[in-house]
């Protein structure tokens, strides 16, 4: 895509003092020279203004203390008071170390997952083989969060549960599974993979499958095994879009996945040491006290830091791999 | 060239984002609706020839409960209807606002402005004073005596004042309607005897003894609770331990000490019988009295109990008294029984508030008059009183006796019939046809507690919250943690549970909000006097 553009714009000259020129056009020049472009990244542009600019004057909803009568923009102005409530819940901490550390756990072990599986996969030489296992991994992808926790409790729960059940049956001890925190960060982590794997690893196996033939055949008649061809080709070939697609998860490592945390754990209290995330907690505060002001001071602190680390990751990247950071 | 066109499109959308605050604000500038902005025309004293109905309006009333399965209500409304396009010109449509997480879509409608013109609203269960701080109700102190003449001159001048928000009123109680909604055990009588338990429960001790009972002789859980029903059960702890009485501050943390203390706010959270509390509710989850993931259980406790399935549940004398007589019909001889849970030691019984069940003008009604004229007639007129209250006779209900019974080839589904109109009752209605499908044994109960009732103290009483709002949003979220798994037994050990649920509850300004409410309280107290 930047290469098109770059064409585009510069004719046939050289970069650097083309591009001191441009500068000197006036905009209505520039904009009638790349008048086919920007048509087609008008739609991106207005969804994006739809969805993203339009809603967010609503930040200043964190700012006031909502009356429902003088809506948004007319109730008292109260700055920073709504923001106290995180720290005066004293919460702030383990929900947003809780909230980064799974999110860390769901990018590295899913992507690493990913490509292992999208490797395996590459590897099967059966076609049919393959499409039914892709079929098969692909399909947690689609079950709603909500039958998820269902599935989840019938399986785990003390009572009745058939994970339960079957301990009984072998005359060992039951697992409550529902009462020990410690359990669960495997749970939902698993939870997790299973139903984002198979869906992931398709991005790899495109990214595989585009591989330059070539390569692979020359590769061969220089004797390379499958672990040498895995290791020094498709491996390499892969890091750009590993990079990539880390950045762009890197940037909602602030954002939990609610559906999955608050349909698997509900509210069960005495998980939260290690399940709280700031979606729950903001999703509980809302319930509990109906406070939109303080969600959305919540959620507002979410976004920033969300961004913080999102330049904060990409000035990394930068450093050390210029090519690979997004901008 | 690439980088150029970035910058352009930044700068579109710097544009664009200026012009969405901008039409930002001035669509939110367009509608008014502040309170009093409806006031009546100047000299609304007049007669009420004066007031000009020639519009005709529809007026739309919400409701608490799940909607109806059948056309029943939409019937009836057809006929009071009728009498209402005479009267007032105007309809009344009732809409509901369903049970399954009421209280947040109670306080989203209200949030959300939709145009409505009355909602059923209360002190004690569906934050009114939040609501009303937050101007969802609208001041109708100057309309009441225009347009509400029968309900503004039957309610006394000092319920008028409990309804006063900045001394303002700000609903319209159903203070002339006896209820109890004082909470208690429901248990099984026929199971009680048949496990050797011949007096009736009035302590917890022998619940305990007959949930072992129910376990070990009928196998099934004593007490199939749900994890969120572990506020409440707190909430009887204190009612059967302790002479508290608690005060209408969000969250149910804080407690006056007792009736001859009215003044003095603690919680007894702090005391040791939240210890004992603790104690108790661990031998019995570890006894397994309820399921063992009760905290993450969500049935349904009363089906289970109509269902034989249980042996407990758990609500208020009201509920008995229908509860009753439908338990009688779906598990015969089950002779339900009532432990209502200030008998443990005896008799710290308030009587309830007259805002448990009150009915608002929403702050953003069209037609506030017109709502307040049907309103006057829906509660005072005796045949549109039963039309919404009863439903139609012959179909919903016929009179035998003097008393109100299903009529022949009644069908549940077809003809049950229910406006849950919770925001003005009558006595004097209801009593002249009392119902078959209320126990009739109730009064005996009614007649016990009248022995020892005490008014309800802190009539006219709202705390403004305010001041310590993000300390009352962190407190709600620290017991929102920690009772649950507490009350459930499920805390590990009950006296560590205990002192870390107190010490979260004072890093989060437990100290402050107690100074608060008490300082409170005081001025209210030299207010009175």
């Amino acid at each position: 895509m930047a290469f098109n553009t770059k064409n585009e714009g510069l004719n046939i000259e050289s970069a650097p003092p083309i591009l001191k020129k441009n500068k000197k056009k006036p905009f209505l020049f520039k904009l009638k020279k790349n008048k086919s472009l920007l048509i087609m990244t008008l739609p991106v542009i207005v969804f994006f203004f739809i969805f993203s600019y339009i809603p967010m004057p609503g930040i200043y909803l964190a700012f006031i203390r909502y009356n429902y009568n003088q809506g948004i923009f007319k109730s008292p102005f109260i700055g920073f008071e709504n923001f106290r409530f995180l720290i005066q819940s004293g919460q702030l901490a383990t929900i947003t170390i809780n909230t980064v550390l799974y999110n860390l756990a769901f990018i590295l072990l899913g992507n690493c997952l990913q490509i292992f599986v999208a490797v395996l996969l590459n590897e099967v030489a059966s076609a049919r083989f393959k499409k039914i296992t892709q079929t098969v991994m692909f399909l947690p992808y689609f079950i709603s969060a909500v039958i998820v926790g269902l599935l989840a409790y019938n399986f785990l729960n003390y009572d009745y549960g058939f994970l339960n059940v079957m301990l009984k049956k072998l005359n060992l001890e039951p697992l409550a599974v529902y009462s020990t925190p410690s359990a669960w960060p495997f749970i939902i982590v698993l939870t997790n993979l299973w139903q984002g794997v198979g869906y992931g690893s398709i991005v790899y196996f495109a990214q595989i499958t585009s591989i330059d033939s070539e390569i692979v055949e020359a590769a061969a008649i220089d004797g390379v095994n499958a672990f040498q061809r895995i290791r020094y080709i498709i491996l390499p070939w892969l890091k750009p879009t590993f990079i990539l697609l880390l950045l762009f998860s890197l940037g909602g490592v602030l954002k939990g996945n609610f559906g999955l945390f608050y349909n698997l754990v509900g509210n069960n209290s005495t998980l939260f040491k290690t399940t709280d995330i700031i979606e729950t907690f903001v999703f509980r505060s809302l319930m509990i006290n109906f406070n939109f002001s303080m969600s959305s001071a919540v959620s507002l602190y979410q976004s920033f830091f969300g961004c913080v680390l999102v330049l904060f990751c990409n000035w990394l990247v930068k450093k050390i791999e210029p090519d690979y950071s997004l901008f | 060239m690439f980088k150029s066109l970035k910058n352009m499109t930044a700068l579109l959308l710097i544009v664009i984002l200026v012009l969405a605050i901008l039409t930002g604000c001035s669509q939110n500038a367009g509608p008014g609706g502040q309170p009093g902005d409806k006031s009546p025309s100047p000299g609304g004293d007049g007669p009420k020839d004066v007031i000009d109905t020639s519009e005709f309006v529809e007026v739309v009333w919400y409701h608490l409960g799940d909607p109806p399965t059948n056309d029943q209500l939409d019937l009836a409304a057809e006929e009071w209807n009728k009498i209402l396009k005479d009267k007032v010109n105007a309809h009344l449509k009732i809409n509901f606002i369903e049970w399954a997480d009421y209280l947040t879509k109670y306080n989203l409608l209200l949030a959300t402005g939709e145009n409505f013109d009355m909602v059923n609203t209360a002190s004690d269960w569906l934050d009114m004073w939040p609501n009303a701080a937050k101007g969802a109700f609208m001041d109708i102190t100057d309309l009441l005596p225009v347009y509400a003449p029968q309900t503004w001159a039957s309610v006394p001048e000092e319920h008028w004042d409990q309804c006063k928000f900045n001394g303002r009123i700000i609903t319209i109680p159903e203070d002339q309607y006896t209820q109890w909604v004082n909470h208690g055990f429901y248990y099984r009588g026929d199971w009680a005897e048949e496990f050797g338990i011949t007096e009736p429960i009035r302590d917890w001790d022998t619940l305990g003894l007959y949930m072992q009972k129910v376990k070990d002789v009928k196998g099934l859980i004593p007490y199939d609770v749900v994890g969120s029903k572990a506020h409440e059960l707190l909430d009887y702890w204190f009612a059967s331990y302790t002479d508290s009485i608690m005060l209408e501050v969000p969250g149910n943390i804080f407690y006056s000490k007792s009736y001859d203390d009215l003044y003095t706010v603690y919680s007894p959270i702090f005391e040791d019988t939240m210890v004992e509390m603790a104690k108790k509710m661990k031998e019995w989850g570890d006894a397994g009295y309820w399921r063992s993931d009760v905290l993450n259980y969500t049935g349904d406790t009363r089906e289970a109990l109509k269902a034989g399935q249980t042996g407990v549940d758990a609500h208020h004398t009201q509920t008995y008294a229908s509860l009753r007589v439908e338990m009688d019909e779906k598990q015969p001889g089950s002779n339900l029984q009532m432990f209502p849970v200030h008998l443990q030691r005896g008799n710290n019984l308030i009587e309830m508030s007259i805002t448990h069940g009150a009915q608002s003008v929403a702050a953003r009604s069209k037609n506030p008059e017109r709502a307040l004229m049907v309103y006057d007639l829906m509660r005072n007129d005796e045949t549109l009183y039963r039309l919404l209250n009863f439903g139609r006779e012959g179909v919903n209900y016929v009179v035998v006796n003097g008393k109100r019974t299903r009529p022949e080839g009644f069908d549940e589904t077809a003809h049950s019939f229910f406006s849950n109109f919770w925001g003005g009752r009558m006595d004097k209605f209801e009593n002249a046809l009392p119902s078959v499908r209320v126990y009739d044994k109730i009064g005996d109960l009614y007649a016990e507690y009248d022995k020892y009732k005490k008014p309800y103290p802190y009539a006219g009483f709202v705390f403004d919250k305010t001041p310590v709002e993000t300390e009352i949003s962190a407190l709600n979220d620290v017991k929102a943690r920690h009772v649950p798994p507490i009350v459930f037994g499920k805390a590990g050990d009950p006296e560590a549970a205990v002192e870390a649920f107190r010490q979260e509850l004072k890093a989060a300004g437990y100290d402050k909000v107690l100074a608060e409410i008490q300082n409170q309280i005081n001025k209210w107290k030299e207010s009175r006097n």
